[in-house]
């Protein structure tokens, strides 16, 4: 219970401190609007294909401000020493990974939520009649992300390079979460193509699962001192 | 104290080891390149194969196990356990870049092309990606202690992506179906003689992994003796019980 409301405060506090910056969410919010603007230059002007790109876009915009946002919310802390005050307290460390990412979630859903409109005016891709569905791989898909970005930034927060650092650790891992988020996205969006969606989609539920679990469980190892 | 060369020199069983590598290779050579018989459909070139594979698995075991001893560490705390660790890893990301050559030595000839976004293959370009990773990391903290952790959480979190990403490359690629073609012969029948000839060198490849993570871990050990000398020397005064002790 009290390890429950630990995570809470944590998150209330991560996501407290954005609010009043707001330095991450405008600099996630413009990247991934400006990424989603140079892939579809890079894609070029036809249609077909830059519909057919428009998850596959969406997703990479995600994945990098996820990466920025995770970083920064460790960024944050270690400024003034905050975060060895914050391991001084009498809970577990896995409640502040838990806490910081309840924050990362929320905000790369947030994120999420609000780059679907802009991809699908700039891509020109049609409105998904399962568009629940689509909101369910967006959640899962975030999570998963989220969990391995909160982690690694976690252990990269004080090494040198951690900038360069931290894309080259946890891309190779999220590999499985964004291609089974493209292509269940894809299906949806592009062929309405339900079971296929959902068989991506038990994908995604495993791994977050599986990681929920481990990273949980050796996260302690990763933030001492 | 010992003498520095005393300390240095290989064991005689080590090199016993060693020594009988050397006629093992060589008869699984023979028995891949001269003594197996030809494919029906690859012809001579289904001998690259019995080298790749026997390669690609001991490279997977090696990952296995370089997580396996991290956590042993991340539990007992031994150094012994990071040592060993790092072997594994070093060996696991020497036979996964060889698995990468072979099989596009492999693919080149039979497919026609150097890449292939084959499952097995994509997993072991990640493979290299994640262990490359792991030595970074390594690389960047001095503290043995918080190294030796640090690496052992990155080395596990890798094993469990592995399951994941040969699901998620698999899947991939039954959506755009390639002219791969299950490359070790999953699905299909071998000859005995080719089967026994792929056991064979799998088990030399995996005697050899053996070898060299074993002198690896002896010379890890020197290292990490000589670490903490160093650190002791710089503290002055000597503990009686040593700080580390291998």
């Amino acid at each position: 219970m009290n390890d429950l409301l630990a995570v809470l405060w944590v998150a209330r506090k991560d996501l407290l401190h954005e609010t009043r910056s707001k330095a991450t969410t405008v600099a996630t919010l413009f990247f991934s609007a400006v990424t989603l603007v140079v892939l579809a230059f890079a894609i070029g002007q036809d249609e077909s294909l830059l519909r057919g790109a428009a998850t596959g876009a969406l997703w990479v915009a995600l994945a990098f401000a996820g990466v920025i946002s995770a970083a920064q919310s460790y960024q944050a802390d270690l400024e003034d020493g905050a975060f060895d005050h914050l391991l001084t307290t009498p809970v577990p460390r896995a409640a502040v990974y838990v806490g910081k990412l309840l924050a990362n979630w929320l905000f790369m859903l947030l994120l999420g939520l609000l780059m679907l409109p802009v991809t699908f005016v700039l891509y020109g891709a049609a409105w998904p009649t399962a568009w629940p569905w689509l909101l369910a791989t967006l959640a899962l898909g975030t999570l998963g992300f989220a969990l391995i970005a909160v982690f690694y930034a976690g252990l990269t927060a004080n090494l040198r390079a951690r900038e360069s650092l931290l894309p080259v650790l946890m891309f190779p891992i999220v590999v499985p979460i964004l291609l089974a988020s493209v292509r269940a996205s894809g299906a949806l969006v592009g062929s309405d193509d339900l079971a296929l969606a959902q068989g991506w989609l038990r994908l995604l539920v495993g791994f977050d699962l599986v990681y929920a679990v481990l990273c949980t469980a050796i996260y302690h190892f990763v933030v001492e001192e | 104290m010992m003498d520095a060369s005393e300390r240095l020199r290989r064991p005689a069983w080590l090199r016993a080891w060693g020594v009988a590598l050397v006629p093992l290779f060589l008869a699984a050579a023979y028995l891949g390149l001269v003594w197996s018989p030809q494919d029906v459909n690859q012809g001579n070139l289904i001998r690259i194969m019995y080298a790749h594979v026997s390669v690609a698995w001991i490279g997977f075991v090696a990952v296995g196990l370089t997580a396996l001893f991290g956590a042993l560490f991340l539990w007992r705390g031994k150094r012994r356990d990071d040592v060993l660790a790092v072997a594994s890893g070093e060996m696991a990301l020497l036979f996964s870049a060889l698995t990468i050559i072979g099989g596009m030595t492999y693919s080149r000839p039979t497919l026609n092309t150097f890449w292939t976004w084959d499952a097995k293959l994509t997993l072991t370009a990640l493979m290299v990606a994640l262990l490359v990773g792991y030595f970074i990391v390594r690389a960047l903290i001095d503290d043995p202690v918080r190294r030796g952790r640090v690496s052992a959480v990155v080395a596990i979190i890798v094993a469990a992506s592995l399951p994941f990403n040969y699901l998620a490359a698999e899947w991939f690629r039954t959506l755009h179906p390639s002219r791969a073609i299950a490359l070790d012969g999953s699905g299909v029948t071998m000859a005995p003689e080719m089967l026994f000839t792929l056991l064979f060198n799998t088990v030399v490849a995996g005697l050899v992994y053996a070898w060299f993570m074993v002198d690896r871990a002896r010379l890890g050990r020197i290292e990490a003796q000589l670490e903490a000398e160093r650190a002791e020397r710089e503290l002055g005064s000597v503990p009686s019980g040593g700080v580390v002790r291998v």
